[in-house]
């Protein structure tokens, strides 16, 4: 176990009513890791993305980014912590550039900060052009990007990222995958991101962990994963079907499909 | 299948699924919320069932003869029902033209093989539904009272449930015309136009009010003939709202053939309406939808202009984050037109409130009758501004809504996400009400143990409402409901509206009841009324005190307890 994990959880685990969404998930992410968490459609991977952000309180366990809890230290971690949604629901009435200036304050950023960080994320993430266009007018790619702008704002040194792909074209697909890996490499940057798409888990990631039914099943790199395939040759997706198929009767299992 | 109702059907079951899902609230929150309903029905009753039996000891009961209790009744209800319908017909303008034309699921219906006349009719009876529900909750237990002071017979009672339905689907199909067409004609018409006529109609509006209210400069011996001129004018054979209250009256009265007539003309109305605006949907709704869907949305708010852009500024002596927060709860009202339509009608009632104050002058003589202008100053002042944090502060956490993950996730608590929205209410609320207590106090001449009780009662007001609307807001969230109308309509709003009316009525109460054993010469010496006076500024003040500091704390705990 790494000492200055930069995600580490411990016995993680989240119940809803009677149903086990994520059970006594152990993680220990080392700074500078692009993770992928891959599972099917209820797995427990918004879970446990909820519960490492504080968005969701765990059953059990304990979830520390760069070695603060998150439920008993939540300033230090949130401090440390960016994240994009799957879903970028912002302040429609506000602005682009309003809305940075909001997350700005919320971060008690200083005006040098946000002036020398801002405009180049705006830049970068081609939308400085429609900063002063309301929310309400964005595209939903233009929202995400908004999202992936303000999650960086702050410089944060782990970012969790649920599903990003959805409204994204090509290009800004391919960007969004450069920028995150490049600041892993670069600055030691920490993802955690959620996806089904299993070419760019297997083309960007350190790490990857397969969940299903609220279990981590395996972890590793791509190819250590993809060496678990009974026959050579595989893909990620043969291996990852071969992981997460279903051999149990539906309901004898602890409700993987509690949330998605 | 009927289409029409296949959709209202989903509606239902979506209906009868929340209300199934009060099961899964907590116990403690639906326990206070029904107890706080009852007690509020109840008050109700008691406080309309003592007027209703004031007016029959006062006129006499109806018999043979016409009597002027009959008359005084007749009248009431005449005002009681117009105002009834001018308030639907208005909120159902504001709640179709988010139901037809803002709601997700229209998108979904324009998809299916639906005529947009039957997607009218589907979701014109939601309209109907959420712009009305609160006058059947709290016109029960008036109807109730005035069942039972005057002895009607058991048909008034069928009656009212018989007549409830067309009266309120006339509004709403007024109100839904008055949408599709002004959804059609904006358009067309230039944004000063658009400015110049809204002011004139809500001016011209307000004028009108006026006019009603202050006809004749009225003294003791022209008050009741001043009243029934006055009120004569809101009876007009053309309006539905007088068919209906003519009609409830006979009822009343037995009078079976009457009410009868009356019954068929307001729900052949009914039904006509329905089929012309069923018609005008054929028209009218699709290109209005389809418009507004499509219309080039570029809406640009540079940084460096408008007053709204100056207020961090403004505002740089207060700490992050409550500033940005401010900033951002700010704009977010100002560009939502549905709030600040609501804010120009709060201003037009403190308008006209301020204007007929100079027609109590001649009550100045009488020590008691100043007594009694104080106080109810106080609780008019103090009513208005419980309107003002019930429809306005109240939704403030609500209307983080899917939003909240971006609070939720940034390095700060929630106890300061709480203080801000208070200190922000009494702030905003304060420099319209303090500024209405100074001005109101000086416009009735008001001596100065009047004034000083008028500033500080208006001025806890501020802290204790804010402290309430806050703190059950954030006890009481909606984050699935984007419209702050619906919001404030939902069981937390009502709850902090009966708390905000209970607790201005304990202090309007107890400042009366002070001052009139004074404007009687009921106090022994001057030093007693001192003492009681101090007495109650000290209970208030810990009333004040509780309404900030529990409902804040319990809200908070709600909020650290909550799962996004």
């Amino acid at each position: 176990m790494t000492e200055t994990a930069a995600i580490r959880t411990e016995g993680l685990t989240k119940h809803f009513g009677e149903k086990v969404a994520v059970h006594a998930l152990d993680l220990d992410i080392a700074p500078g890791t692009f993770y992928c968490c891959l599972g099917p459609n209820g797995a427990g991977k918004t879970t446990t993305i909820k519960m490492l952000t504080g968005l969701l309180h765990p059953s059990g366990g304990s979830a520390l980014l760069g070695g603060h809890d998150i439920q008993k230290d939540p300033l230090a971690a949130k401090r440390l912590l960016g994240y994009v949604p799957d879903h970028p629901f912002l302040y429609d009435k506000l602005t682009g550039n309003e809305f940075m200036q909001f997350v700005a304050g919320l971060y008690r950023m200083t005006p040098a900060e946000y002036a020398e960080r801002c405009g180049p994320l705006l830049e970068m993430f081609e939308i400085a052009a429609v900063a002063d266009q309301l929310i309400e007018d964005y595209s939903h790619g233009m929202r995400q990007k908004l999202s992936f702008a303000s999650c960086f704002l702050h410089d944060p040194k782990i970012v969790v990222v649920d599903e990003p792909w959805v409204g994204l074209d090509p290009k800004n697909i391919r960007f969004v995958k450069d920028f995150l890996r490049r600041r892993c490499r670069e600055t030691g940057l920490t993802v955690f991101m959620s996806t089904h798409t299993l070419s760019i888990a297997e083309e960007i990631a350190d790490v990857v962990g397969i969940i299903h039914r609220g279990r981590l099943l395996r972890a590793g790199t791509v190819n250590e994963i993809k060496a678990l395939r009974h026959t050579a040759g595989g893909s990620l997706e043969d291996v990852f079907l071969e992981i997460t198929r279903d051999d149990e009767e539906p309901g004898d299992a602890n409700g993987g499909a509690a949330r998605a | 299948m009927n289409q029409v109702l296949t959709v209202i059907q989903a509606r239902l079951r979506m209906a009868r699924h929340e209300i199934v899902g009060v099961r899964n609230e907590s116990r403690l929150k639906v326990g206070v919320i029904s107890v706080s309903a009852l007690l509020l029905l109840s008050g109700m009753f008691v406080f309309f069932f003592s007027g209703f039996r004031w007016i029959v000891a006062f006129g006499g009961r109806g018999g043979p003869e016409y009597n002027f209790g009959e008359l005084l009744m007749t009248r009431l209800l005449g005002v009681l029902f117009l105002s009834l319908f001018m308030l639907l017909v208005f909120s159902n303008v504001l709640v179709s033209f988010a139901t037809l034309y803002r709601s997700h699921e229209v998108k979904r219906l324009m998809l299916s093989p639906l005529r947009f006349d039957h997607i009218f009719h589907a979701r014109f009876f939601e309209c109907v539904a959420f712009s009305s529900w609160s006058i059947a909750f709290l016109g029960a237990p008036m109807f109730l009272a005035y069942g039972l002071s005057m002895g009607a017979h058991p048909v008034f009672y069928l009656a009212l449930a018989a007549f409830f339905l067309p009266a309120i689907i006339i509004p709403a199909c007024l109100g839904c015309i008055i949408t599709m067409v002004l959804v059609r004609i904006f358009p067309r018409v230039r944004p000063a136009w658009m400015a110049l006529l809204g002011a004139v109609a809500v001016g011209g509006f307000f004028l009108y009010i006026r006019h009603i209210l202050r006809g004749q400069q009225i003294s003791d011996d022209t008050i009741l003939p001043v009243f029934l001129q006055t009120t004569a004018r809101m009876q007009s054979f053309l309006l539905p709202s007088h068919w209906a209250s003519q009609g409830i009256l006979a009822a009343s009265r037995f009078k079976v053939g009457e009410a009868l007539y009356w019954w068929t003309t307001l729900a052949s109305t009914a039904l006509f309406l329905l089929l012309v605006s069923g018609w005008l949907a054929r028209l009218l709704y699709y290109p209005g939808w389809s418009w507004l869907a499509g219309q080039d949305r570029q809406r640009f708010r540079p940084l460096n202009r408008g007053a709204l852009n100056r207020l961090a500024g403004v505002m740089r002596l207060v700490p992050e984050p409550a500033r940005c927060l401010s900033v951002k709860d700010v704009k977010l009202f100002w560009r939502d037109p549905t709030q600040w339509s609501q804010f120009v009608i709060f201003f037009g009632i403190m308008a006209i409130y301020i204007a007929n104050l100079r027609n109590t002058s001649k009550f100045y003589e009488q020590e008691m009758w100043r007594s009694w202008i104080a106080c109810l100053n106080v609780g008019a002042v103090t009513l208005i501004l419980a309107t003002l944090t019930s429809r306005f502060v109240f939704p403030l956490v609500s209307l983080e809504g899917r939003r909240m993950w971006i609070i939720g996730l940034a390095p700060l608590t929630f106890a300061q996400v709480v203080r801000q929205k208070f200190w922000m209410s009494v702030a905003t609320s304060a420099a319209f009400t303090i500024g209405l207590a100074f001005l109101s106090a000086h416009m009735l001449r008001l001596e100065p143990v009047y004034f000083l009780m008028t500033v500080y009662t208006v001025t806890l007001a501020n802290f204790g409402l804010a402290g309430l609307a806050v703190g059950l807001g954030a006890l009481y969230p909606v984050f699935k409901e984007e419209n702050p109308a619906r919001i404030v309509s939902g069981l937390g709003g009502t709850l902090n509206l009966l708390l905000s009316v209970g607790y201005i009525a304990w202090m309007v109460a107890a400042l009366t009841l002070i001052m009139q054993w004074r404007a009687l010469g009921l106090f022994t010496g001057g030093a007693a009324f001192r003492w009681a006076l101090g007495g109650v500024m000290t209970l208030d003040l810990a009333l004040t005190l509780a309404c900030c500091v529990l409902p804040m704390k319990m809200g908070l705990k709600n909020l650290q307890n909550m799962e996004l």
